[in-house]
């Protein structure tokens, strides 16, 4: 029996959660029912590892000690992030294939799909940098 | 006997990956060293179940049938995601009160802090309108 392939974990973060505006109400159905398959497809391959629709509603934390609080909506934004999906793919490009064929790409929405790292890379720069420091 | 909080889900998101560009390298050891601190921490105290940075290569699918991909960069952007943390907590308040303390936030990183839901917002619209019109079977199968 073969060793099996390592598998890498990929980040599916889904854009613009106002897809269905202009899509009468019997199509947002039959493109609901396509998703829930997508997904369920997934699931029985064994290749999400999570996932979850994000609410609307949240708050933007930024500045020194994080004292400035933002309200969304995130909600009106193309770019706002309507839900994710973390999946076991072989490498990028299958799970680039996996974007590919959720059935709301039609409607407008974006996938982002980004490799799930060991380490941070900001995380990385501070070791090499210590490393250099060190041995000049 | 205590009872448990009910717990919510949320998520924090954080924006910024080169933030760290100009400060020095003891600064940089710092908010490194604090912020594995700060996870491990949270993640003792039950409130934060995983979370991951990632890579700021990526693509970009769109279209129909996905038929664009682009390529990143994400890394140049503010906005661009860097990692996230799945919290468990009691409510926003204390979701918010975690994000305050991320060790990235004095050089610029934004913490975006977004609840968890049950539906999504499309689907629960599919329902809502199955329901109104008496075919709520279909929907939810």
């Amino acid at each position: 029996m073969s060793a099996p392939t390592p598998k890498s974990e990929y980040m599916l973060f889904f854009r613009g959660p106002h897809w269905d505006r202009g899509l009468s109400a019997e199509e947002l159905q039959q493109v609901m029912a396509q998703v829930m398959a997508w997904f369920e497809g997934l699931k029985h391959q064994g290749k999400v590892k999570a996932g979850q629709p994000l609410g609307a509603e949240g708050k933007h934390v930024s500045g020194k000690k994080g004292r400035t609080i933002a309200d969304g909506p995130f909600a009106e934004s193309k770019e706002a992030v309507g839900g994710y999906l973390l999946v076991e793919a072989e490498n990028l490009d299958e799970a680039v294939a996996i974007a590919k064929s959720n059935p709301t790409l039609e409607y407008g929405v974006t996938i982002e799909v980004r490799p799930v790292l060991e380490e941070c890379p900001i995380f990385d720069r501070a070791r090499k940098r210590l490393l250099s420091d060190a041995m000049a | 006997m205590s009872t448990t909080t009910p717990k919510s889900d949320y998520m924090l998101l954080f924006r910024g990956t080169n933030w760290d560009e100009g400060i020095s390298p003891e600064q940089r050891q710092k908010v490194v060293t604090d912020w594995y601190a700060w996870f491990e921490r949270l993640k003792q105290e039950g409130k934060c179940t995983g979370g991951h940075p990632l890579e700021n290569e990526g693509k970009l699918v769109s279209g129909k049938k996905g038929r664009s991909v682009a390529d990143g960069p994400f890394a140049e952007s503010k906005e661009a995601i860097g990692g996230y943390f799945y919290l468990q907590v009691a409510g926003e308040d204390e979701a918010i009160a975690i994000a305050q303390q991320c060790p990235g936030l004095d050089y610029g990183a934004v913490v975006e802090v977004r609840p968890v839901a049950e539906m999504c917002a499309v689907r629960s619209r599919a329902v809502e309108f199955a329901e109104r019109t008496g075919t709520l079977a279909s929907a939810t199968a």
